[in-house]
């Protein structure tokens, strides 16, 4: 156990809420203190929802823990049917109620309720929200199904009519859920395929009873739906699609998926693809082809760090290195639950999965990767900025403006579209490295020059004292743009610099060498894009030259020794 | 299921002050039948254990065979393999027990049996009790339980601390294997003793003795006269039975146009129905390790 700011996800019972929320007709008494009743917020404020979520919480206070907290359980159980008439009850606890031990689940089952009650065990303290989402799900649809469960049916007839299966996974609060949804169905209806029941999300309990009148289910967001497909497999043999369409390559291979377990010809479809060619004709999705133009060489080799859940962060992966030729140089999940697929991931490029749920460490790795990219969550979107480096949120955890009015997916051919333009946008298309070489004395490229986007907004910047320019010259790839004060750990990792440049003594870890203030200084005057690069290049030199300090002329000398 | 899972406890709950650590409430098995096969070590609970657990699944059950020593041999008959434990996998993702997947540490064996081996400390080192606790924990979480019928605790083979008592924690009824002999008779008696003591908290009653490698049961019956225990099912000590574990396969799977192997099915098949018929539980006293002494041998 340890004390933090900020969590990736949060207790097993927000994920229940997400359940709930996502569908029609089903109600959630949440057995919890009045402070718990913020999770409202990630509902209306950050999903921006027009309703709260359909949540009952017992809201117990300090003096009803001297008398029956059971039975504020079962009065809001009462209440809540009564009020909201909901067609499937679940009824939990949150962190906080655990430690009182009502067990809420088993006091609703006993008021003989006319409606199916799920009572859900979610333990706060060994699981987190995602978990608590498939958990919840799977209860919800395993308790509807039953009865149907023990009948041993045969798998529906195909007979007159046209395959159809279920979308699984999608929530509230997910990456994209809703657009995802609307794309995927669309691509099952290019090759003939209906969506049956898209669930949780847009289903109320009856959809879920006939879950099993569909001819396969897609797993669209493992973390979500995987234990449910695998019990409607078990169960009613109905077979899952486990490729998750993002990207090019993977909404093909997802087709190619379709076609075999439905057992249907999508050559329509996939054969306007192809694979490994760039042109606007060789794949629906303009990615391939805007990513191999002319203009996209600067992508080639960006250094890429990529952050999240299992799903999405396997997905970038891919789709950084083999489509838009970007360097994955680490990546790394919260999701313990998905640590194999992501260590799997990991090995095929090479690095070593970070597996945390400790936003330092990510940002500690960030920070020694010296990546030009980072692709994670909203979290990565803080470290990013506050090292300087370009970010786009690929995963939740997410904020406000990730939950975007227009439609944007992640999934499909256009999905990839949408990545590429989030991708790469913040990478500052237009300044190619030919381009600053012909620009590089240009006053609109200076260190001292807010972005043209920004200009409404940037604050006048002060005559900067001349050891604050030294913190900034020498931060590793600081964006003036931010126009903040250097932070706590931006100036502890430029102390040593400072230090030096105020005469005082100086520790130097040997074999690693150390910038003089007129290296550091020279190094300053390269546009902050390629900096990054050229110290790198230059500690490479050094350390092979077995030169300790860098000055301007090491610097050169390893432009030159890198230019030959 | 004709049994009956729910029995009022003995005795109530524990006195004012008492600091008996109770099973958690959310790690009780529901739903399916639950039995935990005890006896003398090497009296072949586990050939029993695996050969019931075939004769549940030609019964059209869905079983769940656990075996609960860490020396992890109770399923090979049905997996024809040493598979990995509980405890060998959870080692390999340094204990983060999400990251398991139930095709990990549960193999579908003989007739669509689901084996799973606990697996445990080295001998007298750590608590096998933990291991069968973490087992039946990621089984529930993993919701095996959930889709099982008859789930088999395959003990090791006395109870030797609290520990390796847990799965009478679990269990509906704890089945006792014993030949007709002193020994396995002596240690059937203290195990008697034990699930008494785990009957004061938790459902768990004795349901009868299992008679293996005996043609004759005359000290057996002795015993079970004057405790009041029933037998539930009698093998005879057959070359078939041996040679089946060297085979490494279950007794259904030997030649059944051999009589005696036959009737050794038939009676596995037996015993299965009865204790899906529910065996009555039996509350009974221990002997006293002197007059138990006195009782067995010859007149």
């Amino acid at each position: 156990m340890q004390l933090t700011l900020w969590t990736y996800e949060g207790p097993p019972h927000v994920g229940a809420m997400r359940i709930a929320t996502s569908m029609r007709d089903v109600h959630y008494v949440l057995h919890a203190p009045q402070g718990d009743t913020y999770a409202d917020l990630l509902f209306t404020m950050i999903e921006r929802q027009d309703k709260r979520p359909p949540v009952t919480y017992t809201t117990f206070q300090a003096r009803d823990l001297g008398g029956d907290t059971a039975n504020i359980v079962t009065r809001a159980v009462q209440d809540a049917v009564d009020r909201f008439k909901p067609k499937a009850l679940l009824v939990g606890e949150s962190c906080t109620a655990e430690l009182i031990q009502d067990n809420p689940g088993s006091l609703a089952m006993g008021m003989g309720l006319s409606i199916p009650i799920v009572p859900l065990e979610l333990p706060s303290y060994s699981k987190k929200e995602n978990w608590g989402a498939a958990e919840t799900f799977y209860q919800l649809v395993r308790t509807l199904l039953l009865e149907r469960s023990k009948m041993k049916e045969a798998r529906p007839s195909r007979e007159g009519r046209r395959p159809r299966v279920n979308l699984l996974g999608g929530t509230i609060l997910g990456f994209r859920c809703r657009d995802d949804i609307a794309e995927v169905t669309k691509l099952l209806a290019s090759v003939g395929v209906d969506v049956h029941v898209s669930a949780p999300l847009g289903a109320e309990p009856d959809d879920l009873r006939r879950l099993p009148d569909a001819d396969a289910n897609v797993c669209l967001y493992p973390e979500i739906a995987l234990t449910t497909c695998s019990w409607l497999q078990r169960t009613f043999q109905m077979p899952t699609i486990t490729t998750v369409p993002i990207g090019v390559g993977a909404t093909r291979d997802f087709i190619a998926e379709v076609g075999r377990v439905l057992n249907i010809d999508v050559s329509a479809v996939l054969g306007g693809e192809v694979p490994g060619q760039a042109s606007l004709s060789s794949s629906q999705s303009r990615m391939p082809w805007y990513s191999r133009s002319v203009d996209a060489t600067y992508l080639t080799g960006k250094r890429v760090y990529i952050f999240g859940d299992g799903t999405h962060v396997v997905s970038a992966a891919r789709i950084a290195s083999e489509e838009l030729g970007f360097k994955v140089v680490g990546l790394g999940t919260y999701s313990r639950e998905m640590a194999r697929e992501v260590k799997a991931c990991a090995e095929k490029y090479g690095v070593t999965a970070l597996i945390t749920d400790d936003y330092l460490d990510v940002e500690r790795t960030v920070a020694e990767l010296q990546v030009e990219l980072v692709l994670g969550t909203q979290m990565e979107r803080h470290i990013a900025k506050r090292l300087g480096v370009p970010c786009a949120v690929i995963s939740t955890p997410i904020h406000v403006q990730d939950v975007p009015a227009r439609y944007s997916p992640q999934m499909g051919f256009e999905g990839a579209n949408v990545i590429f333009d989030a991708w790469v946008h913040p990478l500052m298309m237009g300044l190619e490295e030919h381009l600053l070489q012909m620009f590089r004395e240009d006053f609109e490229f200076g260190d001292g020059a807010t972005p043209s986007h920004l200009h409404s907004v940037a604050p006048v910047k002060p005559e900067a004292s001349s050891s604050a320019m030294a913190v900034e010259l020498t931060s590793a790839v600081s964006i003036p743009v931010l126009a903040e004060p250097a932070s706590a750990p931006e100036l502890a990792r430029t102390a040593t610099t400072v230090a030096e440049a105020s005469g005082a003594p100086v520790v130097v870890e040997v074999g690693a060498p150390v910038w003089s203030p007129d290296g550091e200084k020279e190094l300053g005057k390269i546009p902050f894009f390629v900096r990054g690069k050229a110290r790198r290049n230059t500690e490479k030199y050094a350390v092979a030259q077995g030169i300790a300090l860098i000055t301007t002329e090491t610097l050169y000398e390893a432009k030159a020794h890198y230019g030959r | 299921m004709a049994v009956s899972t729910r029995l009022p406890i003995l005795g109530g709950p524990d006195g004012e002050g008492s600091v008996q650590v109770h099973l958690n409430p959310e790690d009780k098995i529901t739903g399916a039948l639950c039995i935990a096969v005890y006896g003398k070590g090497g009296i072949g609970k586990s050939t029993t254990s695996s050969n019931l657990s075939a004769a549940f699944s030609h019964l059209g059950q869905r079983v769940l065979q656990i075996g609960c020593d860490p020396k992890h041999d109770s399923t090979f008959t049905l997996t024809k393999s040493m598979v990995p434990t509980v405890i060998d996998q959870l080692e390999t993702v340094d204990f983060h027990s999400e990251e398991l997947r139930t095709e990990d540490f549960v193999f579908i064996g003989y007739n669509g049996v689901m084996c799973v081996e606990a697996g445990g400390p080295p001998a007298g080192t750590g608590c096998g009790g933990y291991v069968v606790g973490q087992t039946v924990k990621l089984l529930k979480e993993h919701h095996l339980l959930e889709d099982t019928d008859v789930v088999i605790f395959d003990v090791l083979g006395d109870v030797v601390c609290g520990g390796f008592a847990a799965p009478l924690q679990h269990a509906h009824r704890a089945m006792i294997v014993t030949a007709n002999d002193f020994d396995s008779i002596f240690a059937m008696n203290r195990i008697i003793a034990a699930v008494l003591a785990k009957s004061k908290n938790y459902q768990v009653r004795v349901g009868g003795v299992i008679a293996n490698r005996s043609a004759d049961t005359d000290q057996i019956d002795r015993y079970n006269n004057v405790v009041g225990l029933t037998t539930t099912a009698k093998f005879p000590d057959l070359d078939a039975i041996r040679r089946s574990r060297l085979k490494k396969c279950t007794m259904f799977e030997m030649d059944s146009s051999d009589p005696a192997v036959k009737a050794v099915q038939d009676e596995y098949l037996a015993c299965a129905q009865r204790l899906l018929d529910g065996v009555p539980p039996l509350l009974i006293q221990p002997l006293k390790d002197r007059e138990i002494f006195d009782l067995l041998g010859y007149d």
